[in-house]
């Protein structure tokens, strides 16, 4: 139950930090269907510093060390989609599918290569980080506490108070909503588009690599994060791109994301005799469900998804 | 360089789009292949120049006659399955879809071509056909979802990739090797379900995994170019996807297309799995956590293809090539995800394409404006580049 | 007020180009201090975009702006706000979701400790509301409020951010007469004030009403500026066009037919709101007759015709065609038996941009044998040729002819294939929404003949239109439409477009008879 308790609270960090992520971009106007691969860039940022970080370092230091390289690699993957999207309007379901690809494709090149460096006969994507993850975790009787998990906590509320009581939300949400008046009042539209992409990949940057510490202590580069930054997309058009909706939207979805790594433990569910694999499909199944219902009505910023031009007015 | 490559050739010929498609692509191919080049420089200096010439090699690094055209076959037969996602891409999105879904088509239609085969034993046009039915009917989950429910397809193509890749480990696990989670080989249990060669495996060296498959993609691709430029269908799909109100206005079923279209776009990516798995060429390994990257790379080859199913013919080939190149890398010195790499470098730049396009139409029309400038005589000279 | 001889602002010898057209060539202006400045021309003579230039959104090629006499430069929106010139959109620039203070706020937010202070805001708000009267919640979303609100916030918005020049951007072409007759008392009063204002508009009854001088530009061109108490409107209309026009078509009388089109008790519902649209309305339009829905926009004329040709479902009602009933006909069965329909948005739904002009002029006719077979291939070369047909029939330009992208053609031309397309069908009913919206003079001439040549065939026409000119001089019978019901029938040569305005504007209504 523990078990279950935290791996919930854990995946819905996961999901709460890129759902955020693609709540910024959206209201500022870009779709973000690169959030998968930007994951993938944080995540490897993260699980890099932690292979190399000593594991004598004070664990708030290696947390913090941790936190920077994914935000670091997360941010400067984001620029590939913000040149593409704001500057040259480029089509951002195209451009989105192609930094999730680009990113795999990368992280695994990186990985093997440093792999093969150090050993030529080790030519797997792996990392390892089985002493300094522990710095992450704080055992307060069975349950144990992730620092990640207050990360997500703060950065929700932080989501909040920026999206809806600083000038800086109330221009961001404006683009998203209508460029055009936003460009009118002399708000430049590129760069606050810019700033949503940059903070989204900020955040999806920390939570790939939240995605990758979860569970097991090493992660294979070649099966990237399993589409949970689409997961994470669902969750965004489930809370109606507003954070604190978001955050119980992430609950769920965390909850059945649990299950799926868990469900042996519980007596009856393994009595059930279903297939790991039906378990495995359920969060996917449950975001189609939930979209299916509530797509029709969206409240989607008006503007995403349309390039910004100034001269067409 | 790319300057230089627009000034030999005329305006008249530059304007025209499929020389521009044309040249968009090389470019995005030589952008791609030198970025490919400095990885392969920063990962080991010493050998990446070789490196490169090995993938764009591919089956040429074999002296032999024989030997080469015996693997220019398995390039082939990995082509096939590759062109069919990167139609089924390209049709839904002349309807305007983006269907990243293909892979999850692909996936089903894995699984029901295999199932048939190995479990149903049946010959090999039922598991055509029923590989055909199980991707279409994946697409028309999506077209439902889209047409009736406004959700994004992107999003339900993901979701439904990972619940195909999970249902087909499922059904598939009935029939797999006892000591390995790869299916059993089809060859062994029912030879009736091996797609025919009808003699081409003579070119190819004996190559038996070079069947009908291959032509049949081709055909496919020649047809579905027909249809779109020809039919009354294709004229609804494109206007669709040009302009849905202008079609729904125009009384055109808009809702029944969106669906036809991802059943046919999805009935392509299945039938395409069943191209390869049907070969024998390779096994399904019920243990999987990843979905198979061939639906991904169809995004590539079709934009790259310039969105034009002759074009997607020579780019699926092009992909598959480099892809196929990777594997000839020396394993314990470059990873063979590099091919993976220069392939999504090419998809990240076919983004800039149209922007590439609207680029070179307002530097040719200025240049003509110049030049008309300069026979009236007096100039006053403005640097290009400022738009 | 206007004796002051300095001016506020002047834009001296303008010229902007875009791609293929000169926008502004040579123009000059020059806006006293506390007047109200009309800017004249007809729709594309170029008048926005002067006004874009001087508030920063596009920049001149060639000319001056000088502020009170000193040359300055304005890049964009935000040189603008602080040369103090403000200006109220043709489109309101308000973000739907946000409320009005957030609206006026936005782009000159004050912070503490990062944290937005809206109190102070709110309080400026209301006192500048009082003072002006401009009567606005500001707490209500942009959504929910009426199109005079919105204006009003958009006024405020000006007025917030301290400016002196006002430019207002065909303020009424949304607005109710009542409404119309309060922003130009907001007007006077605003320049009483001090205020300097810039009045862009096309209608030369409300140039006359509320300005002290006149500009006018046509085809890009300065024309000229006069007084307005040493004018008429035949000389301001001679000067927008060019050439004396005749704005009341001609046309004979004409008893109607049989009834071709009939509507009982029809309500749509609305997408943007919860309620119905269009409200258990009834008519008939007969053949040999032009009937038209007079309304202010967004009095449910879209919906009502959505309804009519199939684009939204009816949830009551019945509608005949021809004797025929439609009302649960799908819209490719509704046109195939006689419906035509010139749709309100060109762009959206009249064409297929990326299509060239040969197949968007077989749009409504390419599944017929004639231009496809029975196998589903398509007979381009019948396409062709029945384009070309057209193309010469009814004067269509384009750049190379049929096989012209129709995105790259002009927007008169654009209507005209529209046009040509739907009156070919033949049919019993011709449905135009707002045919002639941002046309010029000689594009509206030939459009209301080609809806009179269709009445005089003996066909039935069902216009809607926003311009009571139009409505007055083209139309058989009138029906007034306001918030979704019809609530009064008039003949156009006994009544008045004062009488009109009050059943527009909701004051009046009265029974009708379908």
């Amino acid at each position: 139950m523990v078990l279950l308790l935290q791996y919930t609270l854990l995946f819905a960090s996961v999901l709460i930090l890129v759902a955020l992520g693609g709540c910024f971009s959206e209201h500022s106007g870009v779709i973000n269907l690169g959030l998968e691969g930007i994951m993938v860039m944080g995540a490897l940022g993260g699980a890099l510093t932690l292979k190399y970080i000593s594991p004598n370092t004070p664990a708030l230091v290696i947390v913090l060390a941790v936190l920077f390289a994914s935000i670091i690699c997360g941010v400067v993957y984001s620029t590939l989609l913000a040149v593409a999207c704001i500057n040259l309007k480029a089509d951002q379901t195209l451009v989105g599918t192609a930094l999730n690809m680009l990113a795999a494709a990368a992280a695994t090149v990186i990985v093997k290569s440093i792999n093969i460096a150090e050993n030529p006969d080790n030519v797997s994507s792996t990392v390892q980080y089985v002493q300094t993850k522990k710095a992450l975790v704080v055992s307060i009787g069975s349950f144990q506490f992730n620092w990640f998990m207050l990360v997500a906590l703060i950065l929700l509320i932080c989501a909040y108070v920026i999206l809806y009581k600083t000038k800086f939300g109330l221009r961001l949400m404006a683009c998203g909503e209508h460029p055009q008046a936003a460009d009118s009042v002399g708000i430049n539209v590129y760069k606050m588009r810019w700033a949503g992409v940059l903070i989204s990949g900020m955040l999806a940057g920390i939570g790939g690599i939240v995605y990758i510490t979860a569970g097991v202590s090493e992660w294979k580069f070649e099966v990237g994060v399993a589409g949970f930054g689409f997961l994470s997309l669902a969750v965004m058009i489930f809370g109606q791109w507003k954070p604190l909706n978001i955050g119980l939207a992430a609950l769920l979805f965390g909850f059945f994301r649990a299950l799926s790594n868990v469900y042996s433990g519980f007596d009856f569910l393994a009595a059930l005799n279903i297939p790991g694999s039906v378990y495995n499909m359920m969060p996917y199944i449950i975001s189609l469900v939930v979209l299916a219902f509530t797509s029709a009505n969206s409240r989607a910023p008006k503007a995403e998804g349309i390039p910004y031009d100034k001269g067409s007015r | 360089m790319t300057g230089q490559e627009k000034n030999k050739k005329s305006g008249g010929l530059l304007s025209n789009p499929a020389v521009q498609s044309i040249l968009a692509a090389l470019l995005c191919i030589v952008i791609g292949l030198l970025v490919g080049y400095i990885a392969l420089l920063i990962i080991n200096p010493g050998g990446a120049t070789n490196a490169i010439i090995t993938i764009l090699k591919n089956y040429f690094t074999y002296p032999s006659k024989q030997a080469a055209m015996k693997y220019l076959g398995n390039t082939l037969v990995k082509a096939a399955p590759l062109l069919m996602c990167a139609l089924s891409i390209q049709f839904c999105y002349q309807a305007g879809l983006f269907n990243i879904g293909a892979a999850g088509q692909y996936v089903a239609g894995a699984g029901a071509a295999l199932f048939c085969a190995l479990q149903l034993k049946l010959a090999w046009p039922v598991c055509l056909l029923a590989a055909l039915i199980a991707g279409g009917v994946f697409g028309i989950i999506v077209g439902i979802l889209k047409s009736y429910l406004n959700v994004n397809e992107v999003i339900s193509g993901i979701m439904l990739n990972w619940i195909g890749l999970y249902t087909v480990n499922m059904l598939l696990s009935g029939v797999k090797e006892t000591a390995s989670p790869y299916t059993v080989q089809i060859a062994s249990v029912n030879k009736s379900a091996l797609l025919p060669s009808l003699g081409m495996e003579k070119l190819f060296t004996n190559n038996k995994y070079v069947t009908i498959a291959i032509p049949l993609a081709v055909i496919i691709a020649i047809v579905l170019k027909i249809v779109l430029s020809m039919t009354v269908f294709g004229y609804e799909i494109k206007a669709t996807g040009i302009a849905k109100d202008a079609a729904k206005y125009s009384g055109m079923k808009e809702k029944k297309n969106i669906i036809l279209t991802l059943f046919i776009g999805g009935a392509l990516a299945g039938l395409g799995a069943a191209f390869l798995f049907l070969t024998g060429y390779e096994q399904w390994s019920v243990t999987q956590s990843s979905v198979p990257g061939m639906g991904f790379n169809g995004i590539a080859a079709t934009f790259l293809g310039g969105l034009d199913p002759i074009g997607t013919i020579f780019a699926s080939y092009f992909i598959q090539h480099i892809t196929s190149g990777g594997s000839y890398l020396d394993k314990n010195i470059y990873p063979s995800q590099i091919s993976d790499f220069i392939s999504a470098i090419i998809i990240y730049l076919c983004g800039f394409v149209l922007f590439f396009k609207l680029y070179l139409n307002s530097y040719l029309s200025r240049r003509q404006e110049r030049d008309k400038n300069k026979t009236v005589a007096s100039t006053n000279k403005e640097e290009g580049g400022n738009k | 007020m206007a004796d002051n001889s300095t001016y506020a602002i002047e834009m001296l010898n303008i010229t902007k180009r875009f791609p293929g057209i000169i926008a502004n060539d040579n123009v000059t202006i020059q806006l006293k201090k506390g007047e109200i400045h009309a800017l004249l021309g007809e729709n594309g003579a170029g008048k926005s975009t002067l006004m874009s230039v001087l508030f920063g959104l596009y920049q001149a090629e060639e000319g001056v702006i000088k502020k009170d006499g000193r040359e300055v430069k304005i890049n964009n929106p935000n040189d603008a706000n602080d040369l103090g010139i403000g200006m109220v959109h043709q489109h309101f620039k308000l973000v739907q979701c946000f409320t009005v203070l957030d609206n006026i706020i936005l782009g000159v937010e004050t912070t503490k400790y990062g944290l937005l202070q809206k109190e102070e805001a709110r309080k400026k708000v209301l006192e500048l509301s009082d003072k002006y009267g401009l009567k606005v919640d500001p707490d209500a979303k942009i959504e929910d409020i009426t199109v005079g609100m919105q204006q009003r916030t958009e006024i405020l918005k000006m007025l917030y951010r301290d400016n002196e020049i006002l430019i207002f951007d065909e303020p009424t072409a949304v607005l109710t007469p009542s409404e119309i007759d309060e922003l130009m008392d907001i007007m006077r009063n605003l320049a009483k004030e001090g205020k300097s204002i810039l009045f862009i508009s096309h209608k030369l009854a409300e140039i006359m009403a509320v300005a002290d001088r006149c500009s006018v530009l046509r085809r890009g061109k300065y024309i000229g500026t006069v007084n307005i108490a040493d004018t008429n409107q035949d000389e301001l209309s001679r000067m927008m066009v060019g050439r004396d026009v005749q704005l009341v078509a001609t046309k004979e009388d004409k008893v109607p037919g049989d009834v071709i089109l009939h509507v009982e008790n029809m309500t749509v519902p609305s997408k943007l709101h919860h309620n119905n649209a269009v409200k258990n309305v009834s008519f008939d339009v007969r053949s040999g007759e032009i009937v038209c829905i007079a309304g202010i926009d967004g009095n449910g004329q879209t919906e009502l015709v959505y309804g009519l040709s199939g684009l939204e479902n009816c949830t009551t009602g019945k509608i005949t065609l021809s004797g025929k009933d439609i009302t649960h006909a799908s819209i490719r069965e509704r046109s195939t038996s006689g419906m035509s329909h010139i749709p309100e948005d060109r762009h959206k739904h009249g064409l297929v941009m990326d299509y060239s002009l040969a197949y968007n002029l077989v749009l409504q006719r390419y599944f017929e044998p004639e231009f496809s077979n029975k196998a589903g291939f398509l007979k381009k070369s019948e396409i062709n040729k029945y384009a070309d047909k057209l193309i010469k029939q009814y004067d269509i330009r384009s750049g190379q002819g049929a096989p012209t992208i129709a995105r790259s053609m002009s927007g008169g031309n654009q209507q005209k294939a529209i046009i040509a397309r739907e009156i070919d069908k033949n049919p019993d009913l011709l449905i135009a929404v707002q045919p002639t919206r941002g046309l010029d003079v000689g594009a509206i001439e030939y459009i209301h003949k080609q809806l009179i040549a269709q009445r005089d065939a003996g066909h039935a026409v069902l216009l809607v239109s926003l311009e009571l000119e139009e409505v007055m001089s083209i139309s058989d019978r009138i029906l007034v439409m306001y918030e979704g019901e019809l609530v009064g029938e008039f003949d156009p040569k006994k009544t008045t477009p004062e009488e009109l305005g009050l059943y527009m504007a909701g004051a009046k209504r009265k029974e009708i008879g379908a």
